[in-house]
C-alpha cells in the first residue's frame, strides 16, 4: 500500500518536475496540497476519483488541446450529417439485417418502427453526439465531462490512465464506458460498457441495433484554428454488423448558447402526441 | 411581406433536421393542415414546446377537437421572436401544421399568426453558424 508520505514525496518530485518542464497541473498556483489519508487509500485501492485533488495535481504532460465548451453538430457541409446511418452501410448480421428491413418496411407505409428515444429512452452513444442541442464539454487533467442539452445526457473520458472496469463490475449504460489517451495530436477514445437494448445506431430511418459488444473508437482532433472539434469513429459490434463501421463528424464551437435542463417527464408524450399516434410500431 | 415569411417557412421546412426527442417520420411533410381554433394549453419546455388548439369539427360545428402541435425548444424559438407568454389559453390563433400520417389530429408546427397579425416562425437548429442568429 502507498503511503501518505510515499505520495507527498511523488506529488513533491512532480512538481520539481512540473518547474522544469513545464507539465501541466491543476491547479497550478500555489503549490498542490499533501494528498489526504483517504486520498492515499483511494490510491492504493484503485479506486481515486477523477476529481480527487491529489488526481488533479499529478504531474501529466500538457494536452494538445482543450475541448472545454459547448460543441454542435455541424450539417452546413452534409444536411444529413445528424446521421451515422449514412450509406455504405456495413454488412449486417442476420438479426440486424431483419431489422433493417422491417424498419425500411414500416418507413414505407409512412410509419415509425421501434422509435424508442420518443419514448424517453437514452439516445446513447454514438448519437448523443449529434442531437438537437448542444453538447456541453469540461476538460480537467483527469477527465472530460459532457453533458448533453438533449435529455442532459452524462458521458465521462477518463483520462487519468485508468483501465477499463473489470467487465463482471462495470455498470452498462446507454453511453458506455470511456477512457481517453492522449496520442500526438489527437485524443483517442475507447468506449465500451454499453447496455445493448433499446439502442438504436440512429433515428429516423434505418434501424441497427447496438448491442453489448458495441466498441467505439474516436479520434477527437481540433481543426479549423480551434472553431470545430472533428471526431473520427470506428464502430464494431459483432453481433450486428461485420468489420468496422466509420463515420467522421465535425462539430461547431458554440459561444452564444447554454445547455438548459431537460427532462422526459411523464407527462411529456401526453402531450406529443405523435409518439403514441398510430404512425409507431414498438414490435 | 407574407410571401416573404413562407419562403422562410418553406426553408425550414426543407431543412429540417431529426427532432432530438422522437423522429419526424411520422409527419407528412408534404401537407400541411390550417388550424383555426383557441389555445387550450400553451408549454413552453424543454425538450419540446407544445400548443393545444381547440378547433371546431368539420363534421360537427358543435364540437370542438383538441389539436396537439409540437414545436422545437425555446431555446430556437427565443431566436424567432418567442416568449413564453405570448399566447395564453383563450386566445384565437391560426396555426398551420404538417399533420401526422395517421390522420389523427396532431401534427407538427409551421407557422403561426396571431390575433393582431404577427406571424410566428421556427428557427432551424444550426448553432454555430450565422444561420443560428
Amino acid at each position: 500500500m502507498m503511503s501518505v508520505m510515499t505520495i507527498r514525496a511523488a506529488a513533491a518530485a512532480a512538481a520539481l518536475s512540473c518547474a522544469v518542464t513545464g507539465c501541466s497541473t491543476a491547479p497550478s498556483q500555489p503549490a498542490s496540497p499533501a494528498p489526504t489519508q483517504a486520498e492515499a487509500d483511494a490510491t492504493a485501492a484503485g479506486t481515486l476519483s477523477a476529481l480527487a485533488p491529489a488526481n488533479l495535481n499529478k504531474a501529466r504532460p500538457t494536452p494538445p488541446f482543450d475541448v472545454t465548451s459547448n460543441w454542435f453538430i455541424d450539417v452546413s457541409q452534409d444536411p444529413k450529417a445528424w446521421h451515422f446511418y449514412l450509406p455504405p452501410y456495413p454488412k449486417l448480421t442476420a438479426a440486424a439485417q431483419k431489422e433493417f428491413d422491417t424498419s425500411m418496411k414500416y418507413d414505407g407505409e409512412g410509419k415509425v418502427y421501434k422509435d424508442d428515444i420518443g419514448q424517453c429512452w437514452p439516445a446513447g452513444l454514438p448519437l448523443i453526439m449529434t442531437r438537437y442541442w448542444p453538447m456541453a464539454m469540461i476538460q480537467k487533467p483527469t477527465a472530460i465531462y459532457m453533458i448533453s442539452g438533449f435529455m442532459n445526457s452524462v458521458r465521462i473520458i477518463y483520462l487519468d490512465g485508468r483501465k477499463h472496469t473489470d467487465p463482471d463490475v462495470i455498470v452498462r449504460t446507454y453511453n458506455g464506458e470511456s477512457i481517453g489517451t492522449w496520442q500526438g495530436n489527437e485524443l483517442v477514445v475507447d468506449t465500451v460498457g454499453f447496455r445493448g437494448d433499446h439502442h438504436w445506431m440512429d433515428q429516423d430511418g434505418p434501424a441497427i441495433p447496438a448491442g453489448e459488444k458495441l466498441h467505439i473508437v474516436e479520434r477527437f482532433r481540433m481543426v479549423n484554428d480551434g472553431k470545430q472539434l472533428e471526431i473520427e469513429f470506428t464502430m464494431t459490434d459483432p453481433d450486428n454488423w461485420e468489420g468496422e463501421w466509420k463515420s467522421t463528424k465535425r462539430f461547431n464551437r458554440v459561444v452564444d448558447v447554454d445547455i438548459q435542463e431537460v427532462s422526459c417527464l411523464p407527462d411529456l408524450n401526453q402531450h406529443i402526441r405523435s409518439t403514441s399516434s398510430k404512425t409507431q410500431v414498438f414490435q | 411581406m407574407k410571401k416573404v415569411l413562407w419562403s422562410a417557412v418553406m426553408a425550414v421546412a426543407i431543412v429540417a433536421p431529426a427532432f432530438a426527442h422522437h423522429s419526424p417520420a411520422a409527419f407528412d411533410r408534404t401537407k400541411k393542415v390550417t388550424l383555426v381554433g383557441t389555445v387550450k394549453e400553451f408549454r413552453w419546455q424543454n425538450p419540446h414546446t407544445w400548443i393545444e388548439v381547440e378547433v371546431p369539427d368539420e363534421k360537427d360545428k358543435g364540437k370542438l377537437v383538441v389539436w396537439g402541435v409540437e414545436l422545437t425548444s425555446p431555446t430556437y424559438l427565443i431566436r424567432a421572436g418567442w416568449k413564453s407568454n405570448i399566447i395564453k389559453p383563450g386566445d384565437k390563433v391560426t396555426v398551420v401544421v404538417n399533420p401526422v400520417r395517421s390522420g389523427e389530429p396532431s401534427g407538427i408546427f409551421v407557422s403561426m399568426m396571431l390575433a393582431d397579425g404577427r406571424e410566428l416562425l421556427e428557427r432551424p437548429a444550426r448553432l454555430g453558424t450565422p444561420e443560428s442568429k
